[in-house]
């Protein structure tokens, strides 16, 4: 079936090739404000596929048919150019530099598109942009850049998880990550594994008209890099550098020693043990003020207070002939993060080559490796609250005592606190987990190029991309997976996760341009294979003889014994066969239409489930052709864009159609004293597993005028997907916490203003400005039948914590749902009685004792949303907070004087709530001798100046039960201790680490993001061409009400849990000097 | 246009067609690497063990026998109670269990319903396809009696699981078979009448009785004595889910009922338990402290008696797959360990003063840094002593953070076997007859450490006693005997006794927190010998059933007991500890079953909460 489909297509195919008469011309291209000759121009016949480069003198030879041959100049940084040859041998061409993005050429699905006769939403990133910005990651370089992608860095450490959203996500607990694309090929996570300084261009696809000719895996947008191919010409040598310090960007201010102490002796009134354990540990109340002058230790300052080195050497040489073209860069990155014990270093290396073989075959091969170390434990981890470091930089006691060395483990941290919260010196803790997480990735790209005939094009591309990830993990002694596992001995972990994928795309490109001056043809069809391959080894030691060292432990692993249940292997495959078309036609330029069919088959579904069927179309109309039009010489373009498609997602996990068994060691049970593995079931199979599908509705209109100088584009989308691939919770009776099927709705629906000016363009000065603005709403349609809501839970905290966000039919995903908190009790919520001194709550003030303890004068209060008088979590908790914003975008801007050029960008998000859990677990009192946020030092206090305890709780018999009340002074004396209170006691129960919503924080912010200044020398010499520096400062500065570290922060890895701000790792700042040279 | 052959366009397209197409189908067909097909696991005899050991391991870990079902779901009962700490509030978790005030958000109830659920879908699979095996029907004899015994194994821990279940959450949703058959039925099922669910697992344990071999039986099948269930596990399972089923529960209703062919299970009861005496395959170890110090302890697989019938079998180390039986409760040492169970001093003094069980069952001491030494605790801090850290051979060095010891969880003794048979004679017989006589006297013999098979005056049960006062001396009995060990809560439910026994000892504790009779003779003071090592009362220098000495012995440190209250302190430690929250929320017609937690319910709307909870 499918095969004479193909048939039909090549004999069609066949019958309509055309001849035709040629001759030969030359030209030159030159700039037009230097006059200098241009290398590397890009010219190519209209119409067909010949295409040549200027040589370093700027001349080109071209053959060209006899009448009306257009040529078409191009290239990155100017301005394309159209140019009749009519009867001239030789053409002479200036070109001007680029003002407008108009004419860039953008990949979209197999094939190259001008931006001008897109049809679909497309942005772009391109090498110019991403020269001022000196990043790393080619992620960060995104961020904030493009109108509907969104790039959210998890935490501040240099090998952070960025996620990249394109117009939100769709999919519920599914990978909502866009597909990469490098030069033609599938590659996972593509942005950790190149170097921005070797792109060319980044082009994210939007919307369906664009992304469904990659079917499935183009549900959440494509992301498509382009990198640098070298030029006909001598070898061109650039070299890029930078140097750059970071700092801290902000600290959390902590209760000073004395505050510390006195709240220590607060809290432990009550207690007869504790005060004297109290008097012990700090002395007398009375002698209380020599605390006042101690010097204190600044944990934060110890830990994440370094200076930070980064260093950045790219070092690219491109060049060829017109047989074959290389480009070849080298690149280096250092990273010593601020925090102490970690870096991160990477090479890169890119090799990139094109050779034609003869007039009408091109091979073109490139190869990247990589690899990348990373070291440092960091300070989030998702394990819960007691393998979370940051708490212990913040809440370790703020002073050393006695002649204690800094590197000394306060005798005083409770060693016994509850849900192993103990507090370790963070010195101490940074020096005792090791962790080394080192990455290689090589990766190999062919791509075959044969011009069958002008226009017949078949084009054939292999990938191969392989990624080893090692992970090694040493927990010593005082670490808490040691503590909690390992009997206080050191742990070792060391595992080992290999994936490979091999593509191949084979695609026929059939162009018939300019059929009586009106019609456009263009017509595609192609098949693609994927295959993927992921090995993971797992081992877990215990038991080493204490002080036994990380690399030891490593190398040695005899000496430790392997916990029950590993080593762990497992090996998975999946595969994946593809089908698709494309057919494009324009009509006078100015009606385009295109059509996109893709068939894809998954091994990941049942036979009869395999294949998903994704069609998509588009229309375009340009407007500004149409006569009525024709008077407004302003409007340089302007088009309306409708697209519609429909696409799939396969990412599941493999064989979830089949049932399966695994003894993964998982599971075992102990026969004569002996682990016996055993085999287990791994998940509920569902045989009627079948593709997730998406529909998108874009409307797009694109404008330029102004001479060129203003663009602006609008699009508005509407998505929605169903049958989603959800891991449904089941009802625990089934046997399983849940499993793969196909329910539920979700819809995105936004709108994306991206807008482009040329604002001064002078021969001394140029002001280019970039400015995008982003909103989505993102919806939950429905849930499994019968289902309205589910409970997500972002596990920090201690055991008993509620869950903290909900997922709910009508809601976006990633609610935040909590207590509401409603101030503190004053003594006017309390009945005094002078003759027992007992406070008793008033009738008809609302009770939280059943999740604060008893309530008091000073405790927190919180809302009755049930209205039955007392607060408990099954029913006084709500949605608090949405962790998306109501928009988010960016402005660039770029200035150019004489020598000197600059750039200021700023990003912005409004409305996006951030659940701050630091500030929960950082004012409570849980464990003793723990340190709080400055903030506590204005909190209800209990203890009178002189040090009487003013308010206290006690047993006592009242009515023959024994029962606890509050005592205390009198309300006047109590109110007047407190008058200035501005929050409440701390917490100390478990209730002490519950959400509510004085936490949720508004989140959002005005960053100024990266901000540089170059320079560049004006010589004119034989060896350096261009030679240009540069300073430039990244995250300078940042408006925002938000009190955490920083308010772009969402450390957990799953769409369902955004926004939690938990012992992330604090984000710097910083400044980079730099140089580019171009030999 | 004239249309120009290329030989290169009919090469590449054939080619590309080619390669599209040739291994398509097969290209796509993936089945997986490193695990299993359902065919493959259960093809032979070894591959349906590991299937069995999946089922197995499903008792142990935190969420089954190692800590929540054992620890946090029996507590408070009329013998011990649970954590200090936290009250007059919620903490969402174990103390609002042992407290009877969760709510259906408690942390701590969906993990162990889950798990529970997962053994019987993980039994499921060997019933399932354990019967339908090739070599089942037609293998060696060897084989066959293997896989015989291995399909009686899973329908005695699928009972088991349920009956865990039922007890603790009543009315469920029905799984007899995979849930890859059941979801596809119906993916929110409703749940059935536990007498529904009883009466089929009480049906399975029949047919598994005929495929289970008995203990000295194993070697003739090929099989080595260890850990796994032989057919007198699954004669006294079910036994004792008889009992349960012809008890007393709470009905959604909100009324604790039994149905009215109750006895009928009794008679099961009876049947079972004499099957198994008659056997003379189980006996009881001559000496109880033995028992629980060198048997369990030591974390031996098989004793030689047979007392100790069925075991859940933690390895690992870790909260996977093992228990934190000796870390969760019992003594500390060196400061380790939760001592998150406490014995009520009123339990304590349940103990006839020359009872042995008592030194076994209660352990009112801690263990010094140095791992020998103990300190003696006050009476409203002692420990709960069956699974003792410093009983543990090889001994767990004192330095060790440790939280798992790999202690197995007692899940059925043979003493629990005799004090049933004894209980289900007395009940058809309205009275007790000399067998049942017997049966007590035997455990009672033991308890004191007499020999167990000679009658003693001093320690047999009163003779002629009526069918009421022997129920009465059975109820005591099976607390001296089972103190600690999961029982006690489920015995009470099923003589719907719970609201009596915690309002009973609600008053015992006020009476005792003001020294008022009976317990107004009772020293106010315990010392303990400085440096004392034993591991019993004689780490004490006084009596606990005096009044303390005037002044304090030699060499000694003293604890508070019983103190006197004064004016200004009107009851004592017992009053403000013990019983500020003892069994605090214990709502009659709500508290005799969990609430079904929330999760469960969020996810299948279908599921009805338990009465009081809604």
């Amino acid at each position: 079936m499918k095969a004479k489909f193909l048939l039909s297509v090549l004999f069609s195919l066949f019958a309509i090739a055309a001849w035709s008469q040629t001759r030969n011309i030359t030209g030159r291209v030159l700039a037009d404000s230097s006059r200098e000759a241009l290398q590397g121009i890009t010219v190519s016949l209209k119409g067909s596929r010949t295409t040549v480069q200027t040589d370093a003198k700027g001349n080109f030879a071209m053959t060209v048919p006899d009448k009306g041959a257009v040529l078409v100049f191009t290239s990155v940084g100017y301005n394309r150019q159209e140019v009749s040859v009519g009867s001239r041998s030789s053409v002479e061409v200036t070109m001007t530099t680029v003002s407008t993005t108009l004419t860039d050429v953008v990949v979209v699905g197999y094939r190259t598109v001008q931006r001008r006769d897109l049809s679909a939403s497309v942005a772009s990133v391109s090498a110019r942009d991403l020269k001022d910005i000196p990043v790393n990651s080619a992620a960060e370089a995104l961020n904030g850049r493009l109108a509907g992608v969104t790039a959210t860095t998890a935490e501040g450490s240099p090998d952070a998880q960025v996620r990249i959203r394109v117009r939100g996500g769709m999919s519920i607990t599914g990978d909502n990550s866009p597909l990469y694309i490098i030069d033609g090929v599938p590659v996972d996570n593509a942005l950790s594994t190149i170097s921005p300084q070797d792109i060319q261009t980044i082009d994210v696809l939007k919307d369906a008209a664009a992304t469904a000719i990659y079917g499935s895996r183009g549900a959440n947008g494509v992301i498509i890099i382009t990198t640098k191919s070298g030029r006909p010409g001598k070898p061109v040598i650039t070299l890029n550098a930078f140097y750059g310090w970071k700092k801290l960007a902000k600290e959390l201010d902590v209760m000073t020693p004395y505050d510390y102490v006195f709240y220590q002796s607060e809290r432990s009134r009550g207690s007869s043990t504790d005060s004297n354990t109290f008097v012990t540990n700090f002395g007398p109340f009375d002698k209380i003020d020599q605390y006042r002058t101690v010097n204190p230790v600044n944990w934060q300052n110890e830990v994440f207070g370094n200076t930070g080195h980064q260093t950045t050497e790219n070092l690219t040489v491109s060049g060829g002939s017109n047989k074959f073209t290389y480009n070849f860069g080298y690149t280096f990155n250092k990273d010593k993060a601020v925090v102490i014990n970690s870096d991160y270093v990477r090479n890169l290396v890119n090799v990139k080559g094109e050779y034609k073989f003869t007039s009408f075959i091109k091979l073109g091969v490139s190869a990247r490796y990589a690899i990348q170390d990373v070291r440092g434990a960091g300070v989030s981890s998702e394990s819960g609250s007691a393998y979370n470091r940051l708490r212990n930089a913040v809440k370790y006691r703020p002073f050393l005592s006695g002649n204690a060395d800094i590197e000394d483990q306060d005798p005083l941290a409770d060693p016994n606190v509850g849900n192993n919260l103990t507090l370790t010196n963070p010195i101490l803790l940074a020096n005792a987990e090791y962790r080394k997480k080192s990455t290689e990735n090589k990766n190999g790209t062919a791509t075959l190029t044969i011009n069958i005939t002008k226009k017949l094009t078949f084009r054939s591309v292999f990938g191969y991309d392989r990624n080893q990830v090692i992970d090694r993990q040493f927990s010593d002694s005082l670490s808490n997976l040691s503590i909690i596992q390992g009997s206080r001995k050191p742990v070792a972990g060391l595992d080992t996760t290999q994936r490979s994928i091999f593509t191949n795309s084979n695609v026929l490109i059939y162009n018939l341009k300019g059929i009586k001056k009106k019609h456009d043809l263009d017509f595609m069809i192609g098949e693609e294979t994927l295959d993927t391959r992921i090995e993971t080894h797992r081992n877990l030691f215990r038991n080493y003889a204490n002080g036994t060292g990380a690399s030891e432990a490593f190398h040695n692993t005899d000496k430790g014994e392997s916990f029950a249940g590993y080593p762990r292997f497992q090996e998975v495959r999946s595969t994946m066969l593809s089908f698709f078309g494309h057919a494009g036609y324009a009509y006078r330029d100015k009606y385009l239409v295109n059509v996109n069919f893709r068939a894809d088959g998954s091994s990941k579904f049942a036979p009869d489930r395999r294949w998903g069927y994704f069609p998509s179309a588009s229309v375009a109309w340009r407007i500004n052709k149409e006569k009525f039009l024709k008077e407004a010489r302003f409007i340089n373009d302007l088009k309306l864009r409708f697209g519609f498609g429909k696409m799939g997602n396969n990412r599941i996990d493999d064989y979830q159609y089949q049932t399966i068994y695994s003894n993964n060691g998982q599971y075992y049970y102990g026969i004569n004293g002996n682990p016996v593995y055993a085999t287990y079931p791994v998940y509920l199979a569902n045989e009627g597993l079948q593709w997730e599908s998406t529909v998108n509705r874009n409307v797009g209109l694109d404008f330029t005028f102004g001479k060129n100088r203003y663009n602006l584009s609008v699009d508005y989308y509407y998505n929605t997907s169903d049958n989603l691939l959800l891991v449904r919770t089941l009802d625990p009776s089934f046997g399983y916490s849940g499993q793969q099927q196909n329910i539920g709705e979700t819809s995105n629906e936004g709108v994306e203003i991206q807008l482009g000016a040329q604002l001064v363009r002078n021969r001394a000065f140029t002001w280019n400005a970039n400015f995008n603005i982003s909103f989505n709403k993102n919806t939950v349609r429905a849930l499994a039948p019968g289902q309205n809501q589910f409970f997500p839970a972002a596990s920090w905290g201690v055991s008993g914590q509620p869950t903290d966000y909900l997922v709910r039919v009508g809601e976006p995903v990633g609610s935040m749902y909590g207590l509401v908190t409603d101030g503190f009790y004053t003594t006017n919520d309390f009945n005094y009685d002078p003759a027992t001194r007992i406070y008793t709550l008033k009738p008809g003030v609302v009770n939280s004792g059943g999740v604060t303890g008893i309530s008091q004068p000073g405790s927190v209060k919180f809302k009755d949303l049930n209205g039955d008088g007392k607060i408990d979590l099954d029913n006084d908790r709500k949605i608090i907070g949405n962790p998306n914003p109501k928009f988010t975008g960016g402005l660039n801007q770029q200035f150019t004087y004489k020598n000197w050029d600059a750039s200021i960008f700023v990003n912005f998000s409004v409305g996006n709530d951030v659940y701050n859990a630091n500030k929960i677990e950082f004012t409570n009192g849980y464990a003793n001798n723990a340190n709080m946020l400055a903030m506590m030092a204005d909190r209800w206090k209990v203890v009178l100046p002189n040090g009487q305890t003013a308010q206290w709780v006690e047993t006592r018999t009242i009515g023959g039960t024994a029962q606890q009340v509050v005592v205390g002074v009198t309300p006047d004396e109590l109110s007047r201790l407190n008058a200035n209170a501005t929050i409440w006691q701390p917490l100390k129960g478990t209730g002490a680490f519950y959400p509510h919503s004085w936490a949720i924080e508004d989140g959002s912010f005005l960053r100024l993001n990266n901000l540089t200044i170059g320079y560049s020398v004006p010589l004119q010499t034989k060896v350096i061409k261009r030679l240009r520096f540069y300073f430039t400062g990244n995250n300078l500065a940042i408006i925002t009400n938000y009190t955490g570290y920083d308010p772009e922060v969402s450390v957990r890895n799953n769409g369902l849990t955004p926004g939690l701000d938990y012992s992330a790792y604090p984000k710097s700042r910083s400044y980079l000097f730099g140089l580019n040279a171009t030999f | 246009m004239k249309a120009k052959f290329s030989p290169k366009l009919l090469l590449v397209s054939t080619a590309f067609i080619g390669l599209g197409l040739a291994s398509c189908k097969k290209f796509l067909d993936q089945t997986p690497i490193t695990e299993l097909s359902t065919e493959t696991v259960f093809n032979d005899v070894p591959g349906a063990y590991n299937a069995l050991i999946a089922t197995y391991s499903r008792l142990v870990g935190d969420n089954g026998y190692g800590i929540r079902l054992s620890m946090y779901y029996t507590v408070d009962n009329d013998e011990m109670q649970g954590p200090t700490g936290n009250v007059g509030t919620s903490d969402n978790d174990r103390r609002d269990i042992a407290r009877y005030q969760a709510t259906a958000g408690n942390a701590q109830l969906v993990g162990p319903y889950s798990q529970l659920f997962q053994g019987i879908e993980y039994a499921n699979q060997c019933i399932d396809n354990i019967p339908s095996m090739a070599v089942y029907t037609s293998g060696t004899d060897q084989q066959k009696a293997q896989l015989r015994r291995m399909y009686g194994e899973a329908l005695t821990l699928r009972a088991q699981f349920y009956f865990e279940a039922i007890r603790n959450w009543g009315d469920l949703p029905a799984r007899f078979t995979s849930s890859k058959n059941d979801i596809t039925q119906n993916s929110n099922p409703t749940r059935v009448n536990r007498d529904t669910l009883y009466n089929r697992i009480i049906a399975d344990l029949l047919i598994a009785e005929d495929l289970v071999p008995w203990r000295n039986e194993l070697t003739t099948i090929g099989d080595a004595p260890n850990e796994r269930i032989t057919k007198g596990t699954v004669k006294g399972i079910r036994a004792r889910i008889a009992l349960a089923r012809g008890g007393y529960s709470l009905r959604q209703n909100g009324q604790m009922e039994r149905s009215a062919d109750y006895l009928a299970f009794y008679q099961i009861a009876r049947d079972e338990t004499n099957d198994i005496i008659l056997s003379g395959q189980h006996s009881l170890n001559a000496s109880y402290r033995d028992l629980w110090k060198n048997q369990v302890g030591a974390r031996v697989s098989t004793d030689p008696n047979g007392e100790l019938m069925f075991q859940a079998s933690g390895i690992g180390l870790s909260g996977a797959e093992d228990t934190k039986l000796g870390y969760y409760n019992g003594p500390t040492v060196n400061g380790f360990g939760n001592r998150a169970l406490n014995i009520l001093p009123t339990y304590f003094y349940q103990f006839d003063p020359l009872d042995l069980r008592r030194d076994v069952t209660i352990a009112p001491y801690n263990v010094n840094a140095d791992g020998i030494t103990k300190i003696g605790q006050a009476i409203t801090a002692m420990n709960d002593g069956k699974y003792r850290r410093d009983w543990i051979t090889p001994a767990i060095a004192a330095t060790s953070q440790a939280q798992y010891f790999s202690l197995k969880w007692q899940i059925l003794r043979y003493s629990d076997v005799l004090l049933m048979f004894a209980e289900a004679e007395n009940e058809i017989n309205n009275g007790p007859t000399a067998a049942a006589y017997e049966a007590v006297n035997r455990v009672r013999r033991r308890g004191f450490g007499k020999p167990i098979n000679t009658p003693d005056v001093t320690v047999d049960l009163t003779p002629g006693l009526g069918k009421l006062p022997f129920f009465d001396a059975l109820v005591k009995e099976r607390s001296l005997e089972l103190g600690g060990e999961g029982v006690r809560k489920f015995d009470l439910i099923r003589w719907n006794l719970l609201a009596t026994k915690i309002t009973a000892t609600k008053t015992a504790l006020d009476l005792m927190s003001k020294a008022q009779a009976p317990y107004n003779n009772l020293p106010a003071r315990m010392y303990y010998r400085n440096g004392a090592t034993a591991d019993d009362a004689t780490i004490w220098a006084n009596s606990f059933y005096t009044t303390s000495p005037a002044s304090a012995p030699a060499g000694s440190t003293s604890v508070n007991w019983v103190v006197l209250p004064t004016g200004s302190t009107p009851v004592n430690a017992i009053g403000t500890t013990a019983l500020a929250r003892y069994a605090l929320g214990f709502t009659p017609g709500r508290s005799e079953l969990l609430p079904i937690p929330q999760a469960a319910r969020d996810a299948n709307p279908a599921l009805t909460q338990n009465p009081g909870y809604n």
